[in-house]
């Protein structure tokens, strides 16, 4: 990367992953010559985020846990400011300051800046505070060993320093939604014994019913972890500045030597609270990823955008939906049109080597409301479980377990709220296929040249 | 169609009402995807290990074959974390990266037509259809008996001699 | 359950050490003479079944199968053939008629295996057809008694009233195969390669499918006892009528197919209910003397405004001359004669192999009845009954025919196995079947390919021959009865075919 700042740029992106990476893609695509410069405030060329906890667990090594080579920027002429943060963004000037000072002059402006980590508790009690790792929001806390977030590599990086430096054989994990299981699973693949804290009555409630938690949570038990449903910390006790010992709802206690916590994310909005760009639970933003400041677009986990399936804004922080934004605003941002047609949560994440997809709203049962059908399909010798939502002949929602394949069909059925009624017979099976489909929506599946059937 | 060197980026289309469900097309992209390359050999003792990436799907009388569509607007390129998914701007061609790639199967999750699949033999990985990259003409549509399979850079339904 | 004597025909060899147990033959025998076993992981074929069709031969990816000809074997008996022996063992099992399917496979003597053509040599110049002008093209319909010409103000011109022709790029058309008897794709690729290569198909007492409709300008429809079909629409959408009296392979009865062979679209396109047996009566009950023929040659020309030729196809059976001669005098602008080993969907085995003539002779005989009356230019003859090459294209002109019909070839081409179970209606190449699942696996455009790819060979052959022969023109073989010589015939089938015995000089 070339040390070389203008004072003004083209296209100024803040954020180095998923949205800000798709959009100078995009951009540069478009615009052969404007200048596109991206700000981050981490110290790494590029990573991807879902990865850490592959790596973590060393699954992965540093040489591939990125999804951009550092050619790519060179070859697009991308010119990447690392461990530089925006602090303000002028929009009446339209030029943004740095941690460094630097002003610089903005043609079009993307906040891509992502996520942080949510933290339920704002203090912490105990003797001989000390700095906790760097990068982590637990030093707001007024410092502490032993308790991290897992949001970012350099706390991936953190964390496996300190379990090496401290011969950690345990650990406990605040959060038992799908962050907080993979990283569960990474914990247990470098050998500890796990403790999870979930406050809901069920692990991953967020996505799943009763029945695939329940599966999950058998496998996770049967891998050497303790779940405590219904819990939340209630206190910490520490010793020497480290984390010593929790106690949990209901008075139960548990010694702990490493604390992740991993009880979800939220946009990281902090840039534009005072500068006029309006701030729901994520900055919004338009079909064409435009805020309501003129120049000046945001994409990705940062914002809030539609959720086709409840026709409402929404906050949906999923790496393919910051992907698609990104593009969306990158071509906007360089003259030409497109538009985003909102998305919808889903996920896919393999758990201790039983692949889980959840699509939509997966964990509505019939019982939420008068126009809602759920179909079943089970195989629990294989711990397969497979779960379609319909609404008014629609499909609303689904969670694959173990029989994962095909899946994409279902969000394809979602996507483009494709009436089932004909093929309802067959619809939760392992071999449901879009052969009883009809012909023209296979023929024009997804948008673009080369894909007719 | 994109260009290339002036000439047409060529497809695989599907003529559904052709396909006599007779699998051959996955027996050779079995063999294709194989170590041997050699279809007794494949069979024989690479079994286990050779995912077909074609899929046919059979209800009744009406089967159909489907690969991966190498679409324009790929949702796996979008979705996949590692970027192991990419896009050839030049041939069109949709590859997985065996070596990038982590098992997520957000691929899996996005793909509206179902057809990548989950290789769990060594490493699990994604796979799925390469246009046979190194075959002048894929091997399922060379071996389909019945020519339900087309390797060409214009949609069959459009062409302009059709027979009744 | 009695004993019985395993009479199949057939074995199925499969070499284990190249079977990879792909399935492939199991999903595609119609028959289920293969099987997989999911507790040995093996494929396992009963025999039995197989009806030699090679439809798992011709798929096998490794060539593990082969089907091999396994007749059980009896003490030998030349009077008391297998064939008695497998018949009476059925009949009195089952009590009834024993239907087949295709040509008669007996050992008769097919003529025209016995008949030699002639090259040009020292007397004659050969020509080279690849660079010397040659004329295949040939014409059916009624020829005017005399060809008057006049000069106009831009040139000449015929004088003479022309009656309506039908123009062949090359002297073979597709012969009668019923929609019903054979698939709709089956009937989509003959159409479409004769309208690409410029001759006719005929539609056979199906009907005509609504599909078919654009190939009207080259379509022959027939008119049967049955009338299946026939309607205003019908006539208006041909280029030419064929009355069908007889059909070689089952002389003096009519067609039959089998209810459960008659789905929706055969119903409609039948006009008749779906489910009921298609009968076709054995005399058209509205012809019982010639006389009844030309009335109805007539009314069908009135109703097309003599627009199209008319004509009439009958079996070869013993008086076929006279027959022809009357049917020409009834006004049929052609006369279609179907010899005794043409093919069939379904007819009782004891008439095809026993009813009727062999064209060979019954063309002979009707090309010279008509010379002698003078007549035989009022109508042209096509003759069918088992065309096989273009050689016996050639030998039939030389006899005396206008122009070939082929029905046996066409579906070999198309990829028929002559394992003769048609009437089964389990056709494993997708011909001659209404199974859906069936049916998909004549590809249309395969089909198409093919039997252009076959008339483009026959017609080069053809001309090789002619060239060879120093004829430029096919009007000048027909009736060339002198390009012809015969060898191991008898005197008598010398003089019926009109032709001299090889060595015999002019």
């Amino acid at each position: 990367m070339e040390k070389i700042t203008k004072s003004k740029t083209d296209y100024l992106i803040i954020g180095n992953s998923a949205a800000g990476v798709s959009a100078a893609e995009n951009i540069r695509k478009i615009d052969k010559t404007g200048g596109i410069e991206i700000f981050s405030s981490e110290n790494f060329v590029n990573y991807s985020r879902p990865l850490i906890t592959y790596y973590l667990s060393g699954k992965i090594g540093p040489d591939r846990i990125c999804f951009k080579s550092e050619e790519f920027y060179s070859r697009n002429n991308i010119i990447l400011n690392l461990s530089t943060a925006v602090t303000e963004i002028d929009t009446s000037r339209q030029e943004v300051i740095t941690d460094r000072g630097r002003k610089i002059g903005y043609g079009k402006l993307l906040i891509a800046s992502g996520g942080k980590p949510v933290i339920p508790f704002t203090s912490v009690t105990g003797r001989n505070n000390k700095a906790a790792g760097p990068g982590s929001e637990i030093s707001r806390l007024g410092g502490l060993e032993g308790i991290f977030t897992l949001t970012n590599l350099a706390d991936a990086v953190a964390l496996r320093r300190y379990i090496e430096e401290n011969s950690i054989s345990s650990a406990s994990i605040l959060g038992g939604g799908l962050i907080g299981l993979k990283t569960a699973e990474a914990f247990l693949e470098m050998g500890l014994n796990i403790n999870i804290i979930e406050l809901s009555g069920k692990i991953l409630s967020a996505s799943f019913d009763e029945e695939a938690s329940e599966i999950i949570s058998e496998r996770v038990r049967e891998a050497g972890s303790s779940i405590f449903t219904g819990s939340t910390i209630e206190s910490i006790r520490t010793d020497g500045g480290k984390i010593k010992q929790l106690t949990l709802t209901g008075g139960k206690v548990i010694s702990c030597e490493l604390l992740v916590v991993a009880v979800g994310v939220k946009p990281d909005t902090g840039l534009v609270r005072n500068w006029g760009i309006k701030d729901g639970q994520g900055i919004i933003v338009d079909e064409e990823m435009r805020t309501d400041v003129q120049n000046v677009y945001a994409a990705g986990d940062v914002t809030r955008s539609h959720d086709r399936l409840s026709g409402q804004e929404k906050n949906i922080a999923i790496w393919p939906l910051a992907v698609r934004q990104g593009a969306v605003a990158g071509k906007n941002m360089a003259g030409q049109n497109a538009s985003y047609r909102g998305g919808f949560f889903m996920n896919s994440v393999e758990i201790l080597g039983v692949p889980v997809i959840s699509l939509g709203l997966s964990s509505l049962e019939e019982s939420s409301s008068r126009d809602i059908r759920v179909y079943r399909t089970r195989h629990p010798e294989k711990q397969v479980y497979r779960k379609i939502i319909t609404r008014n002949s629609r499909v609303i929602g689904a969670i694959f377990i173990g029989a994962v394949e095909r899946a994409g069909i279902y969000a394809g059925l979602i996507s483009n709220e494709i009436d089932i009624s004909e093929v309802l017979g067959n619809i939760s099976g392992e071999d449901f296929g879009i052969l009883q489909l009809p012909a023209d929506y296979k023929k024009h599946l997804v948008v673009g040249e080369g894909v007719e059937v | 169609m994109r260009e290339r060197h002036g000439e047409k980026v060529k497809k695989i289309f599907i003529e559904e009402q052709y396909c006599i469900g007779c699998r051959l097309c996955e027996i050779y992209c079995q063999v294709r995807h194989s170590k041997s390359r050699k279809i007794l050999k494949a069979f024989r003792k690479e079994l286990q290990s050779i995912v077909s990436r074609v899929t046919v799907e059979e209800i009744g009388y009406n089967s159909f074959a489907i690969q991966c569509r190498h679409c324009a607007d790929a949702p796996c390129v979008d979705a996949c974390i590692s970027g192991a998914m990419i896009k050839n701007e030049n041939t069109g061609v949709v590859i997985c990266d065996q070596d990038r790639c982590v098992g997520c199967w957000s691929c899996i999750m996005v793909c509206p037509y179902g057809v990548i699949k989950r290789d769990i033999s060594g490493r699990k990985v994604a796979s799925k259809c390469d246009l046979c990259f190194g075959e002048e003409v894929p091997v399922c549509v060379k071996n389909c008996p019945n020519e339900a399979l087309k390797f060409t850079d214009t949609d069959p339904d459009t062409a302009s001699a059709k027979l009744g | 359950m009695p004993l019985k004597l395993d009479l199949s025909e057939f074995e199925v060899l499969r070499d284990t050490q190249k079977c990879i147990e792909c399935e492939v033959c199991v999903r595609q025998c119609s028959n289920d003479v293969h099987e997989f076993d999911t507790d040995d992981s093996r494929v396992y074929s009963d025999s039995i079944k197989c009806v030699g069709c090679h439809r798992c031969e011709s798929l096998c990816p490794t060539g593990a199968i082969k089907i091999k000809k396994k007749d059980p074997e009896f003490k030998e008996n030349y009077n008391w053939s297998i064939t008695h022996l497998k018949n009476i063992y059925k009949q009195s099992d089952a009590g009834g008629v024993i239907l087949t399917g295709m040509g008669s496979d007996r050992p008769n003597t097919v003529y025209w295996d016995k008949i030699l053509l002639n090259a040009s040599q020292v007397t004659n110049p050969s020509i080279d057809p690849l660079r010397e002008p040659m004329e295949i093209k040939t014409f059916i319909g009624r020829k005017p008694d005399m060809l008057e010409i006049e000069k106009g103000d831009t040139g000449y011109r015929i004088k003479s009233q022309m009656t309506p022709q039908l123009e062949l790029s090359t002297p073979v058309l597709f012969s009668a195969m019923s929609y019903g008897s054979i698939s709709l794709n089956a009937c989509r690729s003959l159409a479409a390669a004769a309208a690409e290569y410029g001759i006719f198909y005929n539609t056979g007492e199906g009907g005509l499918h609504r599909d078919l409709r654009k190939y009207a300008d080259c379509t022959i429809v027939q008119v049967a006892s049955g009338r299946f079909g026939v309607s205003r629409d019908y006539l208006e959408n041909a280029a030419a009528i064929e009355i069908k009296i007889g059909q070689g392979a089952k002389p003096g009865i009519g067609g039959h197919l089998p209810g459960e062979k008659v789905t929706g679209d055969i119903s409609s396109t039948r006009m008749i209910p779906e489910g009921t047996d298609a009968i076709s009566p054995a005399p058209h009950h509205d012809i019982y003397s010639i006389e009844d023929l030309a009335q109805l040659i007539y009314a069908l020309k009135e109703a097309t405004d003599y627009s199209k030729p008319v004509g009439v196809k009958v079996s070869a059976v013993h008086n076929i001359a006279p027959i022809a001669s009357g049917i020409v005098r009834a006004g049929a602008d052609f006369v279609a004669i179907d010899g005794f080993r043409g093919g069939t969907g379904a007819a009782p085995q004891v008439i095809r192999d026993n009813v009727g003539i062999p064209i060979e002779l019954a063309l002979a005989s009707v090309d010279t009845r008509l010379r002698e009356e003078g007549i035989r230019h009022k109508a042209s003859i096509i003759v069918a009954g088992s065309i096989r090459s273009s050689s016996d294209a050639v030998k039939a002109i030389a006899l005396g025919a206008d122009a070939v019909y082929i029905a046996t070839a066409a579906l070999v081409a198309m990829g028929c196995h002559l394992c003769q179970k048609c009437y089964t209606g389990k056709c494993n190449w997708g011909i001659a079947t209404q199974d859906p699942y069936l049916t998909k696996r004549l590809n249309p455009e395969i089909g198409t390919r093919r039997l252009l790819n076959l008339l483009r060979a026959w017609s080069l052959e053809i001309k090789e021959i002619l060239g060879g022969a120093g004829i430029n023109a096919v009007e000048s073989l027909r009736g060339n009865r002198e390009q012809l010589r015969g060898f191991g015939l008898s005197e008598r089938e010398l003089s019926i075919l009109g032709i001299k015995h090889a060595g015999e000089a002019w």
